[in-house]
């Protein structure tokens, strides 16, 4: 394992005392400490050396940070909510603030439904000890690690068995700092039996001062026969940076469906999707749709573990990369020994706009198992010049056909979105970008 | 204080442990690798300054560098100080006839269609008098003379053409590349050198088969070709007959490079023993292999079969460097009994309209695992850059694997970037249908197995594919049913 810890001086070295004054009287101490050695063992903050980093070099983004001690709370009013553009009709709304549940802002759906709770709150529930910090791949990652050590609060929800959680779950995560900062939300969603439930993640910063790392886990559970279906919209401002933990558990006959959709001004965004299929006739479906400008970096990185047989997966990713920015994406199936009858399909497609844009992928399949239907599938290409050419006989202008032409290569994606709210959102801020990027 | 003098003491009127004698009558060196075994080396083929420094170079590095922990196998642990990096080249006859062979081996010859006398050959019988592999091959040295093409052993090259060598020796796979190729510079034994000058199209395709019947070339080979200015060669390496072979390392090093307007086919049959059902004793194929386009419209292809070795690890790959140049990488790798191969290619993109095509057609079988890694980069200035990818595996067998991990770099907008991979395995409804036609199981296998490989078979020369075609139903024989 490579060790940085040379080249964060300022964040690195200052991790024990932090972790010791931090974590001093936080609930689950061992869980912390464990996670926090095995943090230090993988080597601290992963350099390019670590295969799963090659191409996303974290460490500039931490070097100005200094600390991990979150601010004092401020008061949000209704009207900085409106402003940040993301409210969605039709859906109870979650407001937190650096992964603090606000209740005067928050509408919970009825108990009887879902069960939501600050994490902080959550540690008699049984669906809490039994699913907690649970997932193997935790330890994979060296951000998970770290979040486990250090985490300050996030949401437990619970889908109680066989309901259908009547309107989606809107999460709006606002994050507020007042110097450069590393901070960590964790949340732990379950559905229950037979349960039924739709979260939306949206992000926003607020007004501060200094840069802001969210290293955020999610660890989600579906279990048997339930559905749940999951909404990251990665919006925010210049003063974000974004690493992502997903780590997905799910149990018999469930479904899980995630979308990931990047449309953020933050420098850094990086995924980690992790999907694991613990038992037989599990269905998933994974859509990303990412858009970069500026000098973006935007990694997604997704496996899908078959670990049983009958299972099947699907997942669809597609990137529009202009100005400088880097794309990245690594897309992994591994399909054990016994999962037979596997069907698993995997496609990446790229546009790229600019000649400074660079894009990094890699879809990867690992195969044990002989009885099964794996196949993927990645381009690397920009608007064809026979389709313009089409349009243009038309009598449509250059610009009007080729942001035509766009919108037809991601609103491929939009149109897997099942909430119209959503889905209108989603495109209007695609727009947005992609208009600018056409019109140049 | 006395106890150190006596250490002191002792230590003084010991013999000089590490000084080498060099003895240039001696025909096999001891085992171990230092700097005395390559000046000794060096000295034997009566080499130049030059080269000695630069395989010393190569033997610093090798010290310098780490072994890679990034591939998909376990990597055996290979102890390099009990190695003989040196046997003088001579026949080696192991038996008086062909009864004394392993019937086995005998067995795969006679479907290999291989002739009585090369079979000999190729088991280490002693050869009649009457069969002169010698002479064919001086015949072809005639004719390929007349045209001005060097065709000869490195050894000769080094000697007769020291300034072409010192030219391009190492350009393309640098002595640092990783630790193997740095071990084949220093201790390199042997291997092919081939020129094709200026406007020359090579008549015949040339092949170290002839050669190596002649001269056993051993385990570290180098192989530097290079096509003038409009010229054209195909290349054939290793041969489809199982050889016999004690070294159990090979690190070979291949370099190819194209001028303008030139084109170099490289094909390779390999088919080294790939160790019994339980993986013990095979050979550890880890090669080096590439090629630059490094003129204007120029061309190089490698086609592959590999069904033999216990683990082959190699990436023949392409730097497309002139504009409009094109890179192709044809590849049927099969991994059967417990044999690994993480094979692959790198097509780098520099020049303006590169293009470059990857068919890899991966076969597992028993608890065979075979891996597909493949790079395509496209540089800044690689305008209108096109790339086709396509890997399909094939499994036979619920214990074998097949993995894919395909790079893919892009720094530019004009680039088209494209790569599909699948996995499948026979359907029983393929076989039911052949088996309905009155084909048992087995040929049902072979039949799927030769379409399925067609792609990549069509691309090797005809006497090749055919034999290829055998070796493919041999590797794969025992693993249906």
């Amino acid at each position: 394992m490579t060790t940085i810890a040379s080249n964060i001086p300022s964040l690195y070295d200052t991790l024990p005392a932090q972790f010791s004054t931090l974590t001093a009287g936080a609930q689950w101490p061992e869980a912390r400490k464990e996670a926090f050695d095995r943090f230090q063992a993988l080597g601290g903050f992963p350099t390019v050396k670590v295969e799963d980093w090659k191409y996303t070099n974290v460490i500039p983004f931490f070097r100005s940070l200094q600390t991990l001690q979150l601010p004092a709370p401020i008061a949000i009013t209704e009207a900085q909510l409106e402003a940040t553009g993301l409210l969605l009709p039709d859906v109870y709304r979650i407001v937190l603030l650096n992964g603090e549940l606000q209740p005067q802002l928050s509408e919970l759906p009825p108990a009887k439904q879902a069960t939501v709770l600050k994490m902080s709150e959550a540690a008699a529930e049984p669906a809490f000890t039994a699913h907690f910090n649970n997932s193997q791949k935790l330890a994979e990652h060296h951000f998970a690690q770290l979040n486990t050590a250090f985490f300050t609060n996030g949401l437990f929800i619970e889908a109680k068995a066989k309901a259908q959680v009547e309107k989606p779950l809107h999460i709006i995560h606002l994050y507020h700092n007042t110097s450069s900062l590393l901070v960590n939300p964790r949340h732990l969603w379950v559905a229950q039996e037979g349960a039924s439930i739709q979260i939306i993640e949206s992000a926003a910063g607020l007004d501060g001062s200094g840069t802001m790392v969210v290293n955020s886990v999610v660890e989600a559970v579906t279990t048997e026969r339930s559905q749940m279906s999951h909404y990251q919209l990665q919006t925010g401002g210049g003063q974000l940076r974004f690493i992502n933990q997903t780590l997905v558990q799910q149990r018999g006959k469930s479904l899980y469906n995630n979308y990931t959709f990047t449309l953020s001004e933050s420098e850094l965004v990086r995924n980690n999707l992790n999907i694991s299929l613990d038992d037989e006739r599990t269905e998933t479906h994974l859509f990303g749709f990412y858009i970069a400008t500026g000098n973006q970096l935007v990694d997604n990185h997704t496996s899908v573990d078959h670990r049983m047989p009958n299972c099947e997966s699907n997942e669809l990713y597609r990137g529009v990369l202009m100005d400088k920015a880097t794309g990245v994406f690594n897309g992994k199936i591994y399909v054990h020994e016994d999962a037979q009858k596997t069907n698993a399909f995997q496609q990446n497609n790229n546009l790229v706009i600019s000649p400074e844009a660079n894009i990094y992928t890699k879809p990867q399949l690992e195969i044990f198992a002989d009885d099964v239907k794996c196949s993927h599938g990645t381009t690397i290409g920009q608007v064809s010049e026979e389709a313009l050419f089409y349009l243009k006989a038309r009598g449509i202008g250059d610009a009007m056909a080729r942001s035509m032409l766009v919108k037809a290569f991601a609103f491929d994606i939009t149109a897997q979105v099942k909430i119209p709210a959503v889905r209108k959102q989603v495109e209007q801020l695609a727009t947005r970008y992609l208009s600018a990027a056409v019109n140049n | 204080m006395s106890a150190e003098q006596d250490i002191l003491q002792e230590l003084a009127g010991r013999d000089y442990e590490f000084g080498f004698e060099t003895d240039i009558e001696m025909d096999i060196a001891p085992p171990g690798l230092n700097e005395d075994i390559i000046r000794f080396i060096s000295a034997k083929k009566n080499e130049p300054e030059w080269l000695l420094e630069w395989r010393l170079k190569g033997f610093q590095l090798f010290q310098k560098l780490a072994m890679p922990t990034w591939q998909n196998f376990k990597l055996p642990e290979v102890d390099f100080q009990s190695v003989s990096y040196y046997a003088a080249p001579k026949n080696k006859v192991k038996y008086e006839s062909l009864d004394e062979v392993d019937p086995e081996l005998l067995r795969t010859f006679e479907k290999l269609g291989i002739p009585l006398e090369e079979q000999k050959m190729l088991s280490g019988v002693a050869v009649d008098a009457v069969f002169d592999s010698v002479s064919v091959a001086t015949t072809f040295k005639k004719q390929l003379n007349e045209l001005g093409i060097i065709f000869c052993s490195f050894t000769e090259a080094v000697q007769e053409h020291p300034e072409l060598l010192r030219k391009y020796l190492g350009t393309v796979v640098p002595q640092s590349d990783n630790i193997y190729a740095a071990l084949n510079c220093a201790v390199f034994s042997d291997g092919s050198f081939v020129y094709i000058p200026k406007g020359v199209r090579c008549p015949m395709e040339l092949s170290t088969y002839f050669r190596i019947n002649a001269k056993n070339t051993g385990q570290f080979e180098r192989t530097l070709i290079v096509a003038d200015e409009g010229s054209y060669v195909s290349y054939l390496e290793g041969c489809t007959a199982p050889m016999r072979d004690e070294n159990q390392l090979h690190a070979a090093v291949v370099e190819l490079i194209a001028m303008d307007n030139a084109e170099i086919k490289y094909s390779t049959v390999q088919n080294w023993y790939p160790g019994d059902a339980d993986g013990k004793g095979g050979i550890y194929n880890f090669v080096t292999k590439r090629g630059i386009c490094k003129g204007k419209n120029s061309k190089i292809s490698w086609t592959q079969v590999e069904t033999g070795s216990a683990i082959t690890w190699k990436y023949p790959g392409v730097i497309l460097q002139g504009d409009n140049s094109i890179g192709e990488f044809y590849s049927v790798a099969v991994t059967s009994k417990r044999q690994v191969a993480d094979t692959g290619t790198k097509m780098v993109h520099i020049g303006k309209n590169t293009r470059s095509r990857i068919i890899s057609k991966g076969i597992s079988a028993i608890h065979g695992q075979n891996t597909y890694r493949g790079l395509v980069k496209v540089g800044p200035n690689a305008t209108n850059a096109r790339n086709f990818t396509q890997c399909d595996s094939l499994l036979i067998g619920d214990r074998c694997g097949a993995h894919t991990f395909p790079y893919i770099e892009s720094k530019n907008n004009t680039a088209m970037v494209e790569h599909e991979a699948t996995t499948s395995k026979i359907g029983e409804d393929q076989v039911f249908y052949l088996n309905q036609r009155g084909i048992d199981s087995e040929q049902a296998v072979n039949m799927i197995v030769n379409g399925y490989a067609k792609e990549v078979l069509n691309q090797l020369p005809m006497e090749f594919a055919v034999e290829a075609q055998k070796l493919l139903s041999i590797t794969l024989e025992g693993s249906v049913g």
